[in-house]
């Protein structure tokens, strides 16, 4: 892997009697695509709002290349920023956005020529450069936010939700392009978002955060398949959180019965929780199966049905191709390999 | 249908303007081509003529020195008016109210009454001079000269000038502004790359909204300025009042409304946004 790039050492960050940030530590490596997720509130604008300097923490460093910034101001700062709502200048044309950093850095007039038109170019807003701003479509205002930050060619790209208010299908499209157009023009960006779909799809790297702390950091399937504890498990996709004891290496129970499993290294008999993803329980004939119960309800979500079955005093989310009918009463089979067990209350209390 | 009806609504003030509005103005452009309005109507060039007469240019002079110190007047409100309105809109929402309410206070009292208190605060012996002889500084003698007049131009019309600049400018998005900073604006950048530009159709209405009154002031002008000192306004009041020549009053003010028309129409700035007085 690349080197790092940036890091955040012990930022703390108070805004009032209110703390924002909790002694956060995280580093980000060049050309890395890192997310942080989270809900609102949780601090991850705040962390966005530090890197690209327009907030300054209440304690801790900001190290860019092992040089301390945290008091150099935003102007200063080899990091360009995607706005949320795009804040694009309505008294310029899209063209005199786009060229606004390099006329500030009185970059040579064929040269702003040649990068603007290469960056609306890529963003595919070629013919776009007289238009006025307030005339583009909110898809189209987005893509000059992009070009905008990128002409400058920062070291880091941060996005502030920057697809929150397109339509689905828009976002879809935007996220595939931006992930295209990062690995294109080999730039770490730092993106903010509380969509785990979006986080999932584009990222290298998710920073999973909650109430001003991180709660896990990891590869989008290590955080899917091996989430640390209940609030990423829940946060991440659907799933099933069932409180267990580990009754010893390889064997732990819950729902009144004992399951093989893969996970080890814990106290005999510790409290701990369990996650079952709803795609991974099956619907088996009765002699195979686990956990026997009856079917409360059933949702088509498209791909597959989503149904709740009430089995040893737990509703399961399970999710299956094959519907099955309310009131019915099936049998559920969960294999080791999709028990995921989770240490009680890591990193969100503490 | 609803949209019909309710247009019924407006019909006491599209009496109201009709008559206190419309009509007068009729009337005025009326009277500027009659000889003598108070007993007949009848058709004359005479009253422009007279106005624009090179050989005796004491009328055009009259224009020239209104225009010419609404002019300056303007010019000081926009260099008092655009930093006060610019750190008024960086202050925090309750201290802004605050200090608003104590740009509009004066005007809750009579425009008369302020450029009287004015008139006592600079005299030979008013509190001003008195101030500085005790400070053993020299004393300032402007009253009856065009500076007093400016004075009370710049005093009386410079909330004008702030509120629609304020206006704009606590309108204007702080992600802009940090978007201008994130793409390498020092602090003087932002502002004259962003703010500034941004902030032009306040600007622009500050500016009629200040230049048209002090353009046809005659107050402050007769109590500020003296005899010495007329304007356009003072011309005009003098026609209906002592002379009683309404043809040439009339013509007079016909002819600042154009002048004042065309000055509107060539001020930069979207006059849509720029909602001049929504504070007033």
């Amino acid at each position: 892997m690349s080197k790092e790039l940036i890091r955040l050492k012990d930022i703390v960050m108070t805004i009032g009697d209110n703390e924002v940030l909790k002694k956060m530590n995280l580093y980000i490596r060049d050309r890395e695509f890192l997310t942080m997720l989270g809900p609102s509130g949780c601090g991850k604008t705040t962390t966005l709002r530090i890197i690209g300097g327009f907030a300054t923490p209440t304690a801790g460093q900001l190290l860019f290349e092992d040089r301390d910034i945290t008091k150099v101001p935003p102007h200063k700062r080899p990091i360009n920023t995607v706005f949320q709502k795009y804040a694009l200048f309505t008294h310029l044309n899209v063209y005199e956005n786009v060229a606004f950093g390099l006329r500030l850095k009185k970059v040579q007039e064929n040269e702003v020529k040649k990068r603007v038109g290469e960056m609306l170019e890529m963003v595919n807003l070629g013919n776009y450069g007289e238009r006025t701003v307030s005339s583009l479509s909110g898809g189209e205002q987005q893509r000059v936010a992009i070009a905008r930050a990128l002409v400058n060619h920062p070291r880091i790209l941060l996005l502030d939700e920057p697809l929150g208010a397109l339509d689905l299908k828009l976002r879809k499209e935007m996220q595939l392009e931006l992930k295209k157009i990062q690995q294109h023009l080999g730039i770490t960006f730092i993106y903010v978002t509380h969509d785990q779909e979006e986080a999932l799809t584009m990222s290298d790297t998710v920073v999973v955060m909650n109430k001003g702390r991180i709660q896990q950091i990891g590869t989008p399937i290590d955080i899917y398949n091996e989430p640390k504890n209940a609030f990423v498990a829940d946060f991440i996709g659907e799933s099933n959180i069932i409180p267990a004891v580990m009754e010893k290496d390889y064997y732990v129970r819950f729902a009144d019965r004992g399951f093989e499993c893969l996970d080890a290294g814990f106290a005999p008999n510790e409290d701990v929780e369990v996650v079952v993803r709803p795609e991974d329980i099956k619907v088996v004939d009765e002699q195979k199966g686990q956990l026997r119960g009856v079917v409360e309800s059933t949702i088509f979500k498209g791909v597959h049905y989503e149904m709740v079955i009430r089995a040893n005093g737990f509703a399961w989310l399970v999710q299956s191709t094959k519907a099955e009918e309310v009131g019915q009463e099936v049998s559920l089979l969960i294999t080791p390999n999709d028990i995921h067990v989770m240490r009680k209350g890591v990193a969100e209390h503490e | 249908m609803n949209n019909k009806k309710s247009q019924w609504l407006a019909l006491p003030y599209a009496v109201y303007a009709v008559i206190f509005i419309a009509a007068p103005l009729l009337l005025i452009v009326l009277y500027s081509f009659c000889t003598d309005p108070q007993n007949g109507i009848d058709f004359t060039m005479e009253n422009f003529v007279r106005f624009f007469d090179f050989a005796n240019p004491m009328y055009m002079q009259v224009l020239w020195r209104s225009i010419y110190l609404a002019i300056i007047s303007t010019i000081i409100c926009l260099l008092l008016g655009y930093p006060m309105a610019y750190i008024l809109s960086q202050l925090s929402p309750r201290v802004r109210g605050v200090v608003s309410v104590l740009f509009i206070l004066p005007m809750w009292m009579n425009f008369l009454l302020r450029t009287y208190s004015w008139m006592s605060l600079l005299e030979k012996t008013g509190l001003i001079n008195r101030l500085l002889e005790a400070l053993s500084l020299p004393s300032l003698d402007i009253m009856y000269t065009q500076w007093a007049v400016v004075l009370g131009n710049v005093y009386n019309f410079l909330p004008f000038m702030i509120l629609p600049i304020y206006n704009v400018l606590i309108k204007i998005d702080k992600s802009v502004v940090e978007a201008a900073q994130d793409l390498g604006a020092p602090p003087y950048r932002v502002f004259t790359r962003v703010i500034f530009p941004l902030s032009l159709g306040g600007v622009a209405s500050g500016i009629t909204m200040t230049f048209m009154p002090a353009v046809t002031t005659f107050v402050i002008s007769k109590l500020l300025g003296g005899g010495q000192n007329t304007l356009i306004g003072d011309l005009i009041e003098k026609q209906f009042k002592v002379t009683g020549n309404w043809g040439f009053g009339s013509a007079m003010s016909v002819i600042i409304m154009v002048l004042i028309l065309i000055a509107m129409n060539i001020t930069p700035g979207d006059k849509e946004e720029s909602a001049g007085g929504t504070l007033l």
